[in-house]
């Protein structure tokens, strides 16, 4: 670099350009909601990673005298199942299991929705033919589709990641098709065509870091939902299969004993919800973080 | 307006066909052969032949798709595998029973958002709407199959004052009343998320409409607060009500499968949960299509009624 580049760039502090995890560092740090959301997340996702360590019991391994047992039993603090099996430890695997299956559904169907929707916004006759198929998709409510495809495909983790991923799918790659959209009439993809660039390079070089910031917004709000429509198929019967610890199942097992061990249903709905809550929190700031209009409110706050 | 009703109309055709063929084509996600699967893995290589001939599947994909779409133009969606009778005469009862539940969830909706975020806007930021806020936020963020159960378990177990399952006593049926009675927690279950949603987008609505110029030319002009705030503001934030309590509609129904199962609520969600349960493939299959088609009728009805309700339009 030119030794007084520095000195010409000072007096134009302002445009300084920054990453976007600085926006969303930024803004989780400017706003104690995100910040307490942030805190949960990060909390149950490290309980998650390290589940085989905390969890004081193995999930699986039943005291057949204790079964029913509820809240503050000696050793089980948070009870025991139907079956005799700890219930703390049930959560912690269950979050496990859980979070992993509504998370990897929301990055698989970014994956697909990403390209889908910089094509179906280039070339405008796939476009129509890509977002025609979209229309029929969303016709669905959403829980119903995820219902259906997984009846069809049968039970089971891998199936049900699928079938998620299939139905959020129209949604992302709307997200995208709008962004990439705005981005095509703009002046930079102009000049790009102008100097003859491949047309793969403009969208997925030039266009591709633009629409990308969408997506990802797009999906931190969506993230929630999608835990809780997975954990609604576990709960019936369609997703992750028992004896696996997982929120919706360990809710499902505990339905027939609402009148002595309630606990065993709601403990998990409880932990459902706190993350959900936590995902929404976050959600919020993050779409703040990096809309271009309010990320400016964000750099100038010391 | 009677444009937009056939042009809308005119759309739903393809909408609707591509829906059917989603449904028709999603049976191919069985794993193995569907006619084995149906009889079982005890039978014999000439009756999976028999029922393969029978079932149409040895012709080509879009012949059969031709075939089941004019047998569903006359309501004939198959036999029910698991109990022998047809699918169609099972699907008309219980898809009156699920417009009874999502009425009463979307009566709901409606009220209780509309309430809320009334009083939620015209007490911004006091505690009474930061508690509104955070009371939105939990109901969003609970899944349904959850809170059906926490009602079910606090009003029904805890404190009897709700019936735990079904839609009528079998000793005394009968009577709108009786019905309500059974409909209050699935409803409310049903309900819930949407009632969060409503409330939070109304509510900004309302305060964007009160920091318009327009409110501000009438409260300088001396009208008094209670009249601009349950006439002017309320008038010009209801376009945004309704468009999303419409959006709703689609949430309902996929609420509305869980509270079913929950509350034993003999609708059309039950039906497809058991049907699941039996692998009842024909069954799972007219479910998903009833509800389905269902779903793009209402949102039809929904923009209708939005676009007659806005004022803009007329």
């Amino acid at each position: 670099m030119h030794p007084n580049a520095e000195t010409i760039a000072t007096p134009r502090r302002a445009v300084k350009p920054r990453s976007s995890f600085f926006f969303i560092w930024r803004g989780i740090l400017a706003d104690r909601y995100a910040m307490s959301g942030a805190l949960i997340l990060a909390f149950v996702i490290v309980a998650a990673i390290f589940a085989p360590w905390l969890a004081p019991f193995d999930p699986t391994v039943s005291f057949p005298r204790l079964r029913l047992q509820g809240l503050g039993t000696p050793d089980h603090i948070l009870g025991l199942d139907h079956q005799g099996r700890d219930m703390l430890s049930r959560l912690i695997w269950g979050g496990r299991t859980t979070l992993f299956a509504g998370i990897t559904p929301v990055v698989l169907s970014a994956l697909f929705a990403i390209p889908l929707g910089l094509v179906a916004a280039w070339n405008d006759r796939l476009g129509s033919i890509i977002m025609r198929v979209m229309d029929v998709l969303f016709a669905f409510p959403m829980v119903l589709l995820a219902i259906m495809l997984a009846a069809f495909m049968g039970p089971g983790m891998v199936n049900m990641i699928i079938a998620l991923t299939i139905v959020l799918l129209p949604y992302n790659t709307r997200v995208v098709y709008v962004a990439a959209q705005q981005e095509r009439n703009s002046s930079y993809i102009e000049a790009a065509i102008a100097a003859a660039t491949p047309t793969p390079k403009i969208l997925f070089v030039e266009m591709l870091p633009n629409v990308v910031a969408a997506s990802i917004v797009y999906s931190t709000t969506i993230v929630g939902n999608i835990i809780i429509t997975a954990a609604g198929l576990s709960f019936l019967g369609l997703g992750v299969q028992a004896p696996t610890a997982e929120w919706g199942i360990i809710t499902s097992d505990g339905r027939q004993y609402l009148f002595n061990a309630a606990h065993i249903s709601l403990l998990p709905g409880i932990l459902i919800m706190t993350v959900v809550i936590a995902f929404n929190l976050l959600g919020d700031t993050l779409r703040d973080a990096l809309d271009p209009k309010t990320r400016l409110a964000l750099a100038s706050r010391k | 307006m009677p444009r937009f009703v056939v042009m809308r109309l005119l759309q739903m055709i393809p909408v609707m066909l591509g829906v059917s063929f989603v449904v028709f084509i999603s049976v191919y996600l069985v794993p193995g052969d569907v006619a084995r699967t149906v009889l079982g893995q005890q039978a014999s290589d000439t009756a999976v032949q028999a029922l393969r001939e029978e079932l149409g599947l040895n012709r080509p994909l879009l012949v059969q798709y031709g075939i089941w779409l004019w047998d569903l133009l006359q309501f004939d969606l198959g036999y029910s595998i698991s109990q022998r009778v047809e699918v169609a005469s099972l699907l008309g009862e219980k898809i009156v029973n699920s417009f009874i539940l999502m009425g009463f969830s979307l009566f709901l909706v409606i009220t209780v958002s509309f309430l809320l975020a009334v009083f939620s806007a015209t007490h911004f930021r006091s505690i009474g709407d930061r508690l509104t806020i955070f009371g939105t936020l939990l109901l969003a963020s609970a899944p349904t199959f959850w809170l059906g159960i926490l009602l079910l378990y606090l009003f029904s177990v805890k404190f009897p004052l709700f019936p735990t399952s079904g839609m009528q006593n079998f000793y005394d049926p009968g009577g709108f009343w009786e019905l309500v009675h059974h409909a209050t927690l699935p409803a409310i279950a049903t309900a819930a998320s949407s009632i969060a949603i409503v409330t939070r987008v109304s509510r900004s609505a309302m305060i964007d409409v009160t920091n318009k110029t327009y409110m501000m030319a009438l409260r300088s002009r001396g009208i008094r607060r209670r009249r601009l705030n349950y006439v002017h503001m309320v008038r010009n934030a209801l376009p945004s009500f309704v468009n999303i309590s419409g959006l709703q509609v689609g949430y309902l129904f996929g609420s509305a499968i869980f509270s079913e199962i929950i509350f034993n609520w003999p609708g059309i969600g039950l039906q497809l949960y058991n049907a699941i349960l039996q692998r009842d493939v024909p069954m799972i299959q007219g479910c998903s299509l009833v509800i389905a088609l269902t779903f793009v009728i209402s949102n039809f009805l929904a923009d209708f009624i939005v676009r007659a309700l806005d004022a803009s339009e007329r």
